[in-house]
């Protein structure tokens, strides 16, 4: 498997579960040792889990014994940044989510949402240059999601981060990404790259409204479901795209 | 009436009817000569409320030696600290075992036979080692508390999720930060949720310290083995009835800490 990832780009990998999408992310994060080949970050090869990233878990990873504002700051603390220019990031990061009036707060009065909210400018407020993102809306009601993946959208273009979004859900691929990546089933491999030809800013609702997403979605799921009928037929086998 | 003072009003008249019986049923029932008094209970084993409230102010009057009050604060002197630093020890042992996968597996074997000792067993040599005074008291109740501590911290350090882990780093913490921001806040959560029973069982420790220490250890405990030695039945109930509400009060009060602490948990917020 060989994918390039171009600056500022948003990239989504989808397949079946169980064809290895986390673990390319978490190959990328620098948590998983490739066995073979190699991961280079700016043309050098990756050892350990590099500074500029930043990684946001489908599980809630919100520190339980800290409040919103305390979980937003941690980022920033640990790079020694000072009181004044922390508390003016965190309310601006506040701001951003809607979170206003919940920065006192502990996690476990909030919802599931607001939790992963907290978990995505938590990742976003110390600035990282590569987001990587393991469907970090996965276990959301689809309100929610949407409403998450608006708010995304309107973050990455005002900082536009390079984003490695890993999702089974084919229509939130489409809606946030520039490029798709389809991996076959096990053993998993690049079946498909396909570029998203659909117009930013995007409206993750209305997107869905238009002809070019039905488009985009039809040519996506004739190669994702031609991938589940051969996994079916337990010949799951793909060609490197 | 609220349900709250409700179930106050049904506890203090169960209170009120089992001092009643016990103060009536331990009365004579017949008599019939000065020596021959019949009772229904004999309250030379059970003595009567009447009888132990006036031993109550009798005790800690100055006709007796070392009043209660301050036999009382002795063994308050030896729980606290024995508590303190057995919370102390068992948390730094619990988080350098639990965060040393090698070490504890070498440890634990000897860990565990320590812990299945039957902590009373100790006592004589801890006297032998230690003496009767405050020392003995401090090491008894440390050697129990260590123990859950320990544990409770260990299995907290040990368990910690490693993607919080994993997150820290992405945010960029060094180990350092990582120990101080994720390991010890999470392990913590479990060393408080053993404080409570802790602060019971540092109490046991410094009674049976006290039951060998005699009046040079003093304390409550020693109350109760000198009563049993002038079978004074309402002098026991004394100490047993002091002890009670100690206990309590003790519990109530590291309970509130406690939930102060753990105010982020789920179970605490709702009261919040």
């Amino acid at each position: 498997m060989s994918f390039d990832v171009l600056d500022e780009e948003f990239v989504a990998l989808v397949g079946p579960s169980g064809c290895g999408k986390s673990t390319v992310l978490n190959m990328i994060a620098g948590l998983v040792a490739p066995t073979r080949g190699t991961i280079r970050l700016d043309g050098r090869p990756l050892a350990g889990v590099p500074a500029q990233v930043g990684y946001v878990f489908q599980k809630d990873t919100v520190f339980p014994w800290r409040t919103v504002a305390q979980n937003i700051e941690l980022g920033l603390a640990y790079r020694g940044l000072g009181r004044a220019e922390r508390a003016r990031r965190v309310r601006e990061a506040i701001r951003l989510v809607g979170l206003e009036g919940f920065e006192n707060v502990f996690p476990a009065t909030l919802s599931g949402g607001m939790r992963q909210r907290v978990a995505l400018v938590r990742s976003l407020v110390v600035e990282p240059e590569i987001l990587l993102m393991d469907e970090p809306f996965g276990a959301l009601d689809t309100h929610t999601k949407l409403r998450l993946q608006a708010q995304l959208l309107a973050l990455w273009t005002g900082k536009r981060q390079t984003v490695v979004f890993v999702t089974h859900d084919l229509a939130e691929a489409i809606t946030l990404a520039d490029r798709v990546i389809v991996l076959t089933s096990r053993p998993g491999r690049i079946k498909h790259v396909h570029a998203v030809k659909l117009p930013r800013p995007r409206d993750v609702i209305r997107i869905r409204e238009t002809d070019e997403y039905a488009r985009e979605f039809r040519a996506l799921w004739r190669v994702l479901g031609e991938e589940f009928a051969k996994a079916d037929q337990g010949a799951g086998r793909g060609e490197v795209a | 009436m609220t349900d709250r003072t409700r179930v106050a009003v049904w506890r203090l008249l169960i209170l009120a009817v089992l001092l009643g019986l016990w103060e009536g049923l331990t009365h004579p029932a017949v008599t019939k000569s000065v020596s021959r008094v019949i009772y229904f209970v004999d309250p030379f084993f059970i003595s009567r409320p009447s009888a132990i409230w006036s031993r109550f102010w009798h005790l800690n009057s100055a006709a007796v030696r070392v009043p209660l009050w301050q036999l009382l604060l002795s063994t308050l002197e030896s729980t606290l600290l024995g508590f303190a630093v057995g919370v102390g020890s068992g948390f730094v042992a619990g988080l350098g075992l639990g965060r040393n996968a090698k070490l504890a597996a070498v440890l634990y074997p000897y860990i565990v036979a320590f812990n299945s000792l039957p902590r009373i067993a100790l006592v004589p040599l801890v006297t032998m080692i230690f003496g009767f005074g405050l020392a003995a008291k401090v090491v008894l109740a440390w050697l129990i508390v260590f123990f859950i501590v320990f544990f409770n911290t260990f299995q907290g350090a040990r368990g910690v999720d490693p993607d919080l882990i994993h997150s820290a780093r992405f945010l960029g913490a060094s180990e350092r930060q990582i120990m101080r921001t994720v390991i010890v806040p999470s392990a913590l959560a479990w060393t408080f949720a053993s404080l409570t029973p802790s602060v019971s069982f540092a109490l046991i420790g410094v009674v049976i310290g006290e039951f060998i220490g005699g009046e040079s250890g003093g304390g409550i405990g020693y109350l109760i083995i000198a009563s049993l030695g002038s079978l004074n039945a309402a002098d026991m109930m004394v100490a047993l009835l002091v002890l009670g509400i100690t206990g309590i009060v003790l519990a109530l009060g590291i309970h509130q800490v406690e939930a102060r602490l753990l105010r982020w948990r789920p179970e605490y917020q709702a009261r919040a």
